[in-house]
C-alpha cells in the first residue's frame, strides 16, 4: 500500500475540527491541526503536506485568505492544492445574503461552505490530490 | 508654511462642520497649510474592530497612503479617526504581511502604503509642531479668563503610544492658557465620556456623560472645550435628555478648542461656525467680547456648600 | 500537533497574532476593575472576566455583559502593570460571540456593529456616524430624521446631511474591500 496522503487544517473551530478530523482518519489520511494561522503558516513551511483545508474567518479577520495568498507566492507551497471550508455565511451573514462567497483575488482550488456532507469531503480531498497528482506528472 | 494632509472624518462633514470650519480657519492663521485628502474613506469606527480588525486596518491605510502619495503627514481632527490612523501605521511597518496583504487590497485604487508618514491630532499639530509659546504671540484677542474645560477624552491619549505622559498630561491646558483663558482643574478630564455605548446602553453612556458635566461644573467650567466630534455631540446633543433622566439642569457649551483658539486669533463667531449649538454659547462670546463686565468666575458655578 | 484548544487557548488563538502571549501574564490585581467607567454596568469585573477566561469558564463567559458595556478608553491598558491589552481583549470576545452567534438575548452591540459596517461599505462613508446608526437601526430613516429632530436638535441647527454621503471611486473601494472580506457581491457594480 502507498504511503498515506499528509493533510494539514488549519481552522480555529475545535468542534468542526474534532468533526472532519475523524472522518479523515477513517478514511487512512494523516491529519495535522492548527487552530491559528500564524502556527498553520509555520506547519506548511517546515512540514510536507499533500493537501491544505484551510478555514477562512481566524484572528483578526479574514486571515485564511492571508494564508492562501502567502503560499502561492512560495514555490514550493504554490503545488499544495487548497480546500477552503468556510463559515463565514453565518459568521458575517449580514455582508451576503444569498450570494456567493468567494475570495476572488486569491486562486484557491475548492471552496464549500460549512457545515459539511461527510462524503462530499471526502469527495472534494480526493478529487482534488488526484488533480494535483496528474499536475505534477505533467510537470516532471 | 509647513503642509499636512488634512483628514476631516464623515462627522465633520455636516454634524461638526463648526469643527471643520474653525480647525481650517485656525490653521490658515497660524501659516499651516491644510490640504484635504482627495475622496477619503470612513477609516471605521470601534465598530469595525469588533468583526473584523484587518477591514479596519485596509479602511485607515487608504487614507493614509492618500496622505503618502502627497508625501505628507496626516493631521486629523477626530479622536476616533487619529487613534485608528495612528495604530494602523504603527501596525502596518510591524506586521510585513499584514502590510502586504493590505497593499494588495490598496491596488485596486491604485495606491500602495509603505509608512513613511507620521500621523497626527489636530492638537498635536498646534501644540507641538506651531508650540504654545508661538500660539501665545499670535493671540490678538485675549479670552479674558474665560473658564475653560479641556476635555481629553479617550483615543488622543491613550493607547500609550510611546512613552508620553498619560495620566496628566497638560497640553491642553497650556494651549487654552495661551488664548488667555483660565483652564479649568478637574479629576474627569480625561474619563471616557461614554459616547461609544450609546447604543449599548443609554443609561451607561448618560450616567457617564452626566458625572463628567457635573465635574466640570463642579469645578467652575463656564465652557467645555473639546477635540473630538463625538465628544462634542455625546456631551452637547443629550444633556436634555441627562437634565430628565437625572433631574439635573445642565446648560453648558460644549465647543471645539479650535473655535475658542481662533476666537484668541481674531477670527469672527461666523468665520468659525458659531451658530449652530445646541447649547447657546452667547453668553461665552459675551464674555470675551466684553472686558469691561468680565468675570472670572462661571455662571454656572455650584458652591459646595450650597 | 492536534491537542484540542480549551476556551482560554481559542481566545489567546484569537489574539495570537497581534500578541504572542496576550493574557497569561495577568497578576489578578485589579487594577482594571477600579479603573474602568464602566464597571458598575458589567455583571463581571474586568478582572474577574480574565481570571473566567483561565479558568475555561466558557458558558459564563459569553453570557457575561462586560466585553460588550467595554468602551473601548483603554484606561485600564494604560494601568495594567502586565501590559495586557484588555480593551483588544474585550474586542476579540466580541469578535468570538459574533463568529459563534453566541452572544447574550436582547443585545442590540452585535447588529448594531453589522449595521454600521454594512452603511459604510456601501458608500464608503459613515452617515453621521455617532447618531445615524443608533436611530437607523431602531426606527428606519425617516425615523431616524424625527428623533433626530426631536430628541437632539441636530436637524434644527442643520446639522444632520439629508442624504448618506459617497466617495468618489466607489467601485474602486468595493474591489479593495473584496480583497479583505471574499464576498462577491461587494465586488459588483455599485448601485
Ligand atoms: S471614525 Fe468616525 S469620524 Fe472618523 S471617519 Fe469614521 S465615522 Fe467618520
Ligand atoms: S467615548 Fe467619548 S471620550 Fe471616549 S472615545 Fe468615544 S467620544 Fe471619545
Ligand atoms: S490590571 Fe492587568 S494584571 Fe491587573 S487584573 Fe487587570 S489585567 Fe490583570
Ligand atoms: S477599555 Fe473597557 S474594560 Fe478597560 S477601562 Fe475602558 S471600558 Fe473598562
Amino acid at each position: 500500500m502507498a504511503t498515506p496522503k499528509k493533510l494539514l487544517i488549519i481552522d480555529d473551530d475545535p468542534d468542526f475540527v474534532d468533526g472532519i478530523k475523524t472522518i479523515l482518519r477513517k478514511a487512512q489520511y494523516e491529519v495535522d491541526v492548527a487552530y491559528n494561522p500564524k502556527d498553520g503558516f509555520k506547519a506548511l513551511e517546515t512540514g510536507q503536506y499533500d493537501l491544505l483545508l484551510l478555514d477562512i474567518m481566524m484572528g483578526r479577520g479574514a486571515e485564511g485568505i492571508m494564508v492562501a495568498r502567502k503560499m502561492r507566492k512560495d514555490t514550493r507551497l504554490r503545488e499544495i492544492p487548497v480546500l477552503i471550508i468556510t463559515g463565514i455565511r453565518e459568521q458575517i451573514a449580514f455582508l451576503f445574503p444569498g450570494e456567493q462567497v468567494h475570495p476572488r483575488f486569491v486562486a484557491v482550488d475548492e471552496l464549500v461552505e460549512k457545515p459539511i456532507e461527510p462524503t462530499l469531503l471526502l469527495e472534494k480531498v480526493e478529487a482534488l490530490l488526484k488533480e494535483a497528482k496528474v499536475k505534477k506528472a505533467k510537470a516532471t | 508654511m509647513k503642509a499636512y494632509a488634512y483628514f476631516p472624518g464623515c462627522s465633520l462633514e455636516k454634524m461638526a462642520l463648526s469643527y471643520h470650519q474653525s480647525a481650517l480657519e485656525c490653521a490658515r492663521r497660524l501659516d499651516l497649510e491644510f490640504q484635504e485628502l482627495d475622496d477619503w474613506n470612513c477609516c471605521g469606527t470601534t465598530a469595525y474592530f469588533a468583526i473584523d480588525q484587518l477591514l479596519s486596518y485596509t479602511l485607515s491605510a487608504r487614507n493614509l497612503a492618500l496622505a503618502e502619495k502627497k508625501k505628507l503627514d496626516m493631521v486629523t481632527p477626530c479622536a476616533g479617526c487619529y487613534k485608528n490612523a495612528y495604530f494602523t501605521n504603527v501596525t502596518l511597518k510591524r506586521d510585513a504581511d499584514l502590510a502586504e496583504h493590505i497593499n494588495e487590497a490598496l491596488k485596486e485604487d491604485d495606491l500602495h502604503y509603505a509608512g513613511t508618514n507620521q500621523v497626527y491630532h489636530l492638537l498635536e499639530v498646534f501644540c507641538n509642531d506651531v508650540g504654545v509659546q508661538e500660539i501665545k504671540k499670535r493671540v490678538t484677542q485675549s479670552l479674558n479668563s474665560l473658564r475653560v474645560a479641556p476635555y481629553y477624552g479617550c483615543q488622543i491619549v491613550r493607547p500609550r503610544k510611546d512613552h508620553e505622559e498619560v495620566e496628566n498630561p497638560r497640553y491642553f491646558e497650556d494651549l487654552i492658557a495661551a488664548t488667555g483663558a483660565t483652564p479649568v482643574e478637574y479629576q474627569l478630564k480625561m474619563r471616557c465620556c461614554g459616547g461609544s455605548l450609546l447604543i449599548t446602553s443609554r443609561k451607561a453612556a448618560f450616567s457617564m456623560a452626566r458625572n463628567l458635566l457635573q465635574n466640570a461644573m463642579d469645578n467652575g467650567a463656564a465652557v467645555i472645550a473639546t477635540a473630538c466630534p463625538m465628544c462634542q455631540v455625546n456631551l452637547e446633543c443629550y444633556q436634555q435628555q441627562i437634565n430628565q433622566e437625572f433631574g439635573a439642569r445642565f446648560s453648558v457649551p460644549i465647543l471645539y478648542f479650535t473655535q475658542l483658539l481662533g476666537l484668541a486669533l481674531g477670527a469672527s463667531p461666523k468665520e468659525l461656525g458659531f451658530g449652530s449649538e445646541l447649547v447657546s454659547a452667547s453668553a461665552v462670546l459675551a464674555q470675551i467680547r466684553n472686558k469691561e463686565t468680565s468675570t472670572t468666575q462661571s455662571p454656572y458655578i455650584r458652591h459646595a456648600t450650597s | 500537533m492536534d491537542t484540542r484548544p480549551t476556551f482560554y487557548q481559542e481566545i489567546t488563538n484569537m489574539m495570537y497574532a497581534t500578541h504572542g502571549d496576550p493574557i497569561s501574564t495577568c497578576i489578578q490585581c485589579g487594577t482594571c476593575s477600579g479603573t474602568c467607567p464602566v464597571v458598575e454596568f458589567m455583571d463581571h469585573t474586568p478582572r474577574d472576566l480574565i481570571g473566567m477566561i483561565r479558568a475555561d469558564l466558557k458558558d459564563e463567559v459569553l453570557a457575561s455583559n462586560t466585553y460588550w458595556y467595554c468602551a473601548s478608553c483603554f484606561h485600564c491598558n494604560v494601568r495594567c502593570p502586565a501590559h495586557i491589552d484588555i480593551a483588544d481583549l474585550m474586542y476579540t470576545l466580541k469578535r468570538y460571540s459574533i463568529w459563534k452567534n453566541q452572544y447574550p438575548e436582547g443585545l442590540i452591540g452585535p447588529t448594531f456593529a453589522e449595521t454600521f459596517v454594512k452603511m459604510i461599505l456601501s458608500g464608503g462613508r459613515s452617515y453621521e456616524p455617532v447618531l445615524a446608526p443608533a436611530y437607523i437601526f431602531n426606527y428606519g430613516l425617516q425615523g431616524f430624521l424625527n428623533e433626530a429632530l426631536t430628541a437632539t436638535g441636530l436637524l434644527l441647527k442643520g446639522r444632520i446631511p439629508v442624504l448618506p454621503p459617497r466617495i468618489k471611486r466607489l467601485d474602486n473601494f468595493r474591489r479593495m474591500v473584496g480583497h479583505i472580506i471574499p464576498a462577491s457581491n461587494l465586488v459588483g457594480e455599485a448601485k
